[in-house]
């Protein structure tokens, strides 16, 4: 291959902000919040299946929240069933917070990256 | 033995010598074909994911990138030779391609804070709601909170991306669900517009000052060089 020679690229690099404080405690939650890989060994499946398995729930719940939420805004439901699907839905945010405290797992855990698509949540 | 990949380069470019990187093992140049690879030496079957660690590989390529631009790895990419080579001969038009690509150029980041709060203040019926409808009610903010936020992160990307379009020669922009951030953004830039982006960056930070910017680079173009699609990458948390 036969390419012209380059000259010298800047040097050092630089970051510029007025705001250094708030950036890095952004970007520490982005770090924590990157997928990482499920180790196969006899300590690690459990949680990592335990982190697969929460985390379809959680987008199940997510998804059931805005369908009430879709319905309530709607009209469609009466003070009383309003209060029942709340009770549900709270109940079940609970039940979920406390299997992601046995297995380990921070809300941050519960994603996963789908490539080219994007995150699941 | 397995072999370290920091980067690849094309044979025809000077590179610093007497460079030192993970574990402070010396890197080498692997020829093959028409590519030089920086690898180094590894034994073990993953690398710790440490800070020392991170800054060995960011030093080895931020290094060349004096003399030239490379095509880095990802952090933590193990190979043996064969696989160098199979991955060579499978992709050389790919990796010319790319090379040609970046030449010359540096990548720039943008990252956009905004400390705005989305969510509306409860009114005072849904603050004495019964528990359900309360719980219900919060969503409901949550939700539409979450919506407006998107939709502001949308609307200060495509923003940026008119701001440094004249100067950018490839953006990669995302927008980020939760959080304060709500862009990220990275530019691919001819080196010697590097100073002209600042400038760009630097009025338009002026434009917006609701939002809260950082400006860093200039890198090797990370976000633009892809270069893992076929390997696994072997690293461990320690």
């Amino acid at each position: 291959m036969a390419f012209s020679p380059e000259p010298p690229h800047p040097a050092e690099p630089e970051i510029e902000t007025a705001h250094p404080e708030e950036f890095v405690e952004q970007l520490r939650l982005v770090a924590d919040s990157l997928p990482s890989r499920i180790n196969i060994d006899a300590q690690g499946v459990e949680q990592g299946l335990a982190k697969l398995v929460l985390t379809l729930i959680e987008f199940i719940r997510r998804l059931l929240e805005k369908q009430a939420v879709r319905r309530m805004e709607g009209g469609d439901l009466s003070p009383e069933q309003i209060e029942e699907l709340g009770l549900a839905l709270m109940r079940l945010e609970a039940k979920l917070q406390e299997l992601k405290t046995q297995f380990g797992l921070a809300d941050e855990d519960l994603n996963l990256d789908l490539g080219p698509i994007g995150r699941l949540i | 033995m397995k072999l370290y990949v920091y980067c690849l380069v094309d044979n025809t470019q000077t590179l610093p010598e007497s460079l030192h990187g993970i574990l402070g093992v010396l890197v080498r140049r692997l020829e093959i074909g028409d590519f030089s690879f920086l690898v180094s030496d590894f034994s073990d079957r993953t690398v710790p994911v440490t800070r020392e660690n991170a800054l060995a590989h960011a030093a080895v390529i931020q290094s060349v990138l004096k003399e030239t631009t490379p095509l880095p790895f990802r952090f933590g990419t193990l190979v043996n030779g064969q696989q160098l080579e199979n991955y060579v001969s499978a992709r050389s038009e790919a990796l010319r391609s790319k090379l040609e690509q970046v030449r010359g150029c540096v990548e720039m980041n943008v990252k956009i804070i905004s400390d705005r709060d989305w969510m509306e203040e409860p009114q005072a019926s849904e603050t004495q709601a019964k528990p359900g409808t309360a719980f219900l009610s919060e969503k409901r903010r949550e939700i539409l909170g979450g919506e407006a936020r998107a939709a502001r992160a949308k609307q200060v990307a495509e923003w940026l991306k008119d701001q440094v379009a004249p100067v950018a020669k490839q953006t990669q922009i995302e927008t980020l669900p939760t959080g304060k951030m709500l862009v990220t953004a990275a530019h691919l830039i001819e080196y010697e517009r590097v100073e002209e982006f600042r400038k760009r960056v630097t009025e338009a930070r002026h434009q917006r000052v609701d939002l809260h910017f950082l400006l860093s680079g200039p890198w090797a173009p990370y976000s633009f060089a892809h270069m893992d699609l076929e390997f696994e990458t072997h690293f461990g948390v320690s």
